[in-house]
């Protein structure tokens, strides 16, 4: 199913400027990412100065204002998981994976992210991948997420 | 005419307009609170933390900025409290800290008493005051800066860090920025920071943290008690 069109996450909430961040989580989840000609016509459509949306795109975590990778692997760097090691774990995906927080790597497959707290705590250090919790994260656990990861990647492109 | 009520700044009784802020009562009526973020006749946005008051409620005082409260009739506010002085003390080190080339930031620190900086110099061009961004006129209204990004990756930027369209170049930001206003001669040079003092001379009692001085500072900074304004 392709994605729907700006046009359509738009519709009927033109010029309601209390609606821009219900329009860009949408063209975050639909795009996985907020381009700046997106920007530009959400702030012509709602009625919102490009600033304003330039703004709250840039301060939340969720919004990605570059392309990011097929599977988003966010790691969380809060109080409780930096205590019980989150560092080892940023380590571990940055070693393997070879890229950067918040850059895609050369094939295009993943994107590292590191936030402020996901809200599990108790569960901690916490990692997701693509929405997915892992509680009690080891750099053990975390190279064997991500070679599943490539696993699946691999048998849906030999399915497809 | 406005409504008027009565607010009890530092022992003083003082009639003022209803809607207006703490802190522009205050310095109608002559007591200084030291100030940085704010901008005449423009709603504070209470972002550089100077202007710190206590307000006593029943017996129970609550510290926080007098540019975004709003008096009320029959409200005690003490601007001058060893709590409050030791607390202002400390923001003005850090914006010290923070901007050590800024004339009128190294105004500010001597004249809330600051006599050393116990933080490492950090020589930033910026103190996120938001002077300019409270003040950008931009085109019909619509601001051409603002803040982006948060936590300690916060600045101001235009959208995409490319000068926007509604920009007038007007220089408004320039003229309002604490880093711009009396600029300093000598700028200081990193690793050779250090808190300049050269005002404390100019004060009338040293020993007296936090008392206004009709200093240069206030002619940039558009002080009701500058020499200019008397």
């Amino acid at each position: 199913m392709p994605p729907p069109t700006l046009d359509s996450i738009l519709e009927e909430r033109r010029s309601q400027p209390h609606q821009l961040i219900e329009v860009l989580q949408d063209v975050q989840e639909h795009y996985g990412y907020i381009a700046e000609e997106s920007m530009r016509t959400i702030s012509n459509e709602l009625g919102v100065p490009l600033m304003e949306v330039y703004k709250v795109a840039s301060f939340y975590k969720a919004f990605a204002l570059k392309p990011r990778g097929k599977n988003v692997i966010t790691i969380c760097t809060g109080t409780a998981c930096h205590v019980r090691g989150a560092k080892l774990i940023l380590n571990q995906a940055v070693g393997q994976l070879g890229v950067k927080p918040s850059e895609v790597s050369d094939d295009g497959l993943f994107t590292i992210e590191h936030v402020n707290c996901l809200g599990a705590c108790a569960l901690g250090p916490v990692v997701t991948d693509n929405g997915n919790y892992h509680n009690h994260m080891s750099p053990g656990k975390l190279r064997k997420l991500i070679k599943s990861i490539y696993k699946t990647d691999a048998e849906e492109i030999s399915h497809d | 005419m406005t409504p008027k009520v009565t607010v009890n700044i530092d022992g003083a009784n003082i009639k003022t307009a209803r809607g207006s802020s703490v802190l522009d009562a205050a310095l109608e009526h002559g007591t200084c609170i030291p100030h940085l973020c704010r901008v005449p006749y423009i709603e504070s946005i209470g972002a550089c933390r100077l202007c710190i008051v206590e307000h006593v409620v029943n017996g129970w005082s609550k510290v926080t900025t007098s540019c975004t409260l709003l008096v009320q009739e029959g409200m005690v506010i003490l601007s001058n409290t060893e709590k409050i002085r030791k607390l202002r003390r400390n923001v003005a080190e850090l914006l010290v800290s923070q901007a050590p080339n800024s004339r009128a930031i190294q105004d500010i620190a001597v004249r809330c008493g600051v006599k050393e900086v116990r933080y490492p110099f950090r020589n930033s061009e910026c103190v996120l005051c938001g002077r300019c961004v409270q003040l950008c006129p931009g085109t019909f209204g619509v601001k051409a800066i603002g803040f982006v990004g948060r936590g300690k990756d916060r600045r101001v930027e235009s959208p995409f860090d490319i000068r926007s369209e509604l920009c007038n170049e007007c220089g408004s930001c320039t003229d309002l920025c604490p880093m711009t206003v009396v600029p300093c001669d000598g700028p200081m040079k990193t690793g050779e920071e250090y808190l300049c003092r050269n005002c404390e001379s100019k004060m009338a009692f040293a020993e007296e943290q936090g008392i206004c001085i009709s200093c240069d500072f206030g002619e940039g900074f558009q002080c009701e008690r500058s020499p200019q304004n008397f």
